[in-house]
């Protein structure tokens, strides 16, 4: 049995049509199923986890990034198969995972490609697209051998998981694709260049890494998949093969 | 007027590209210090400070600037940098202009440009070949003399 999560931005007049067209091309393949709409206060997991004590065998995530990262964030706790349906702006989960944008995405979810999803996990909560914790004086401990501190001070902290990390320094440009097994850290510390000491972010370092320990004497805001908190000490970690996931042929992994 | 804070400036993870871009496993930033054994599986670029062992299968790039006060193990490596340590590398070992290297070097392939400081012993895997040959052929060449002077004893006698 399919059940579709619908976020609420899809409410809005200008998704009824592509609505309209994903629901005929589902129709068609005969995977229909029970549409769930997502309020801003609903709890994903407590859905989740009835509609699965109900028979349901695949949960559909339609909606963007933000609807992706709030649903399977809370979902991966869940042995159940995940889909996609890519709707509207900021997509760019879809793409690594090779699901088109709007009804083409009835064709993958209908063809049942199904793969393990690592995802990332700190402080008892998984993200899967990305964690930030903003420029603060932190310090890093990289799988119990090394540990990683700035100069300087303060460092900004990202750690990518589905998302790509895309930089163009000076010379040179990176591109991390996600899915290789680690977990990417970037880190930019915060220097103080020219006349007026203005702050500005040093080149990126890069640590592939399976398990990290980020610790301050002073709490720092952790983001990770848009929900904000303040930690003092998190232990990041990948979570390997924690999700079933439908994806395209022309996936980034 | 003013830029805007790096707080208000989070890191532009979908800026867009216009050619193909360069695919790095590990970078140390200029003002990063890492402290502890370091490995990598891939590339490593070191541009800032490293406080211990550096071990990768694949290419190690010292730039100018940078700092190793260890040992390093790697596949390749490119030394632009300061290495205060042994430095083992299983194929080609690159010294530039601006290299300090104060410790002994083990590699297959050597070189060194003008202008690099190096201060220990050096020591390529051909060449322990070329010793044991040299060895043998010395033996032989023992052997070979001592028999004959024992021909030449015996038909004097």
């Amino acid at each position: 049995m399919y059940v579709y999560l619908y976020d609420n931005f899809l409410r809005e007049k200008r998704f009824a049509t592509v609505l309209k067209l994903v629901e005929t091309r589902l129709t068609d393949y005969g995977i229909a199923g029970k549409i769930v709409r997502l309020q801003n206060f609903t709890s994903s997991e407590g859905l989740i986890a009835e509609e699965v004590r109900r028979g349901a065998k695949t949960i559909v995530v339609v909606g963007n990034d933000s609807t992706f990262a709030k649903v399977l964030s809370r979902g991966a706790a869940y042995p159940v198969l995940y889909a996609f349906i890519p709707i509207g702006p900021d997509n760019s989960i879809a793409e690594v995972l090779g699901i088109p944008v709007g009804e083409a995405a009835a064709d993958t979810l209908a063809r049942r490609r199904k793969i393990k999803l690592d995802v990332g996990w700190f402080n008892n909560r998984f993200f899967v697209s990305q964690l930030h914790i903003p420029p603060h004086p932190i310090a890093i401990e990289y799988d119990e051998r090394f540990r990683v501190s700035s100069k300087s001070g303060r460092m900004e902290l990202v750690v990518c998981n589905l998302q790509p990390f895309r930089w163009r320094g000076p010379k040179k440009e990176y591109i991390v694709h996600p899915q290789d097994g680690k977990l990417e850290a970037f880190l930019r510390p915060v220097i103080r260049t020219g006349w007026l000491r203005r702050e500005q972010f040093e080149d990126p370092s890069i640590f592939p890494f399976e398990e990290m320990v980020v610790s301050s004497p002073k709490p720092f805001i952790v983001e990770a998949d848009g929900k904000v908190s303040k930690e003092t000490k998190i232990t990041i970690k990948l979570a390997r093969s924690r999700i079933d996931m439908i994806v395209g042929k022309e996936r980034k992994f | 007027m003013f830029p805007k804070p790096p707080s208000d400036n989070p890191m532009s993870l979908h800026e867009s590209m216009s050619h193909s871009p360069d695919d790095v496993e590990t970078v140390v930033g200029p003002s990063v210090v890492v402290e502890g054994d370091f490995a990598s599986e891939g590339n490593i670029l070191v541009k800032g400070t490293v406080s211990g062992n550096v071990k990768t299968a694949r290419l190690l790039t010292v730039e100018v600037g940078a700092k190793i006060m260890a040992n390093v193990k790697a596949g390749d490596a490119v030394i632009a940098g300061e290495v205060r340590g042994n430095v083992k590398v299983e194929q080609q070992l690159e010294l530039l202009a601006s290299a300090r290297v104060l410790g002994d070097i083990q590699c297959q392939v050597l070189v060194v440009a003008g202008g690099a400081l190096l201060q220990g012993k050096v020591g390529m895997k051909g060449l322990e070949n070329v010793e044991a040959n040299d060895r043998r052929r010395l033996n032989r060449g023992k052997i070979r003399s001592e028999d004959d002077t024992s021909e030449t004893t015996e038909m004097t006698a």
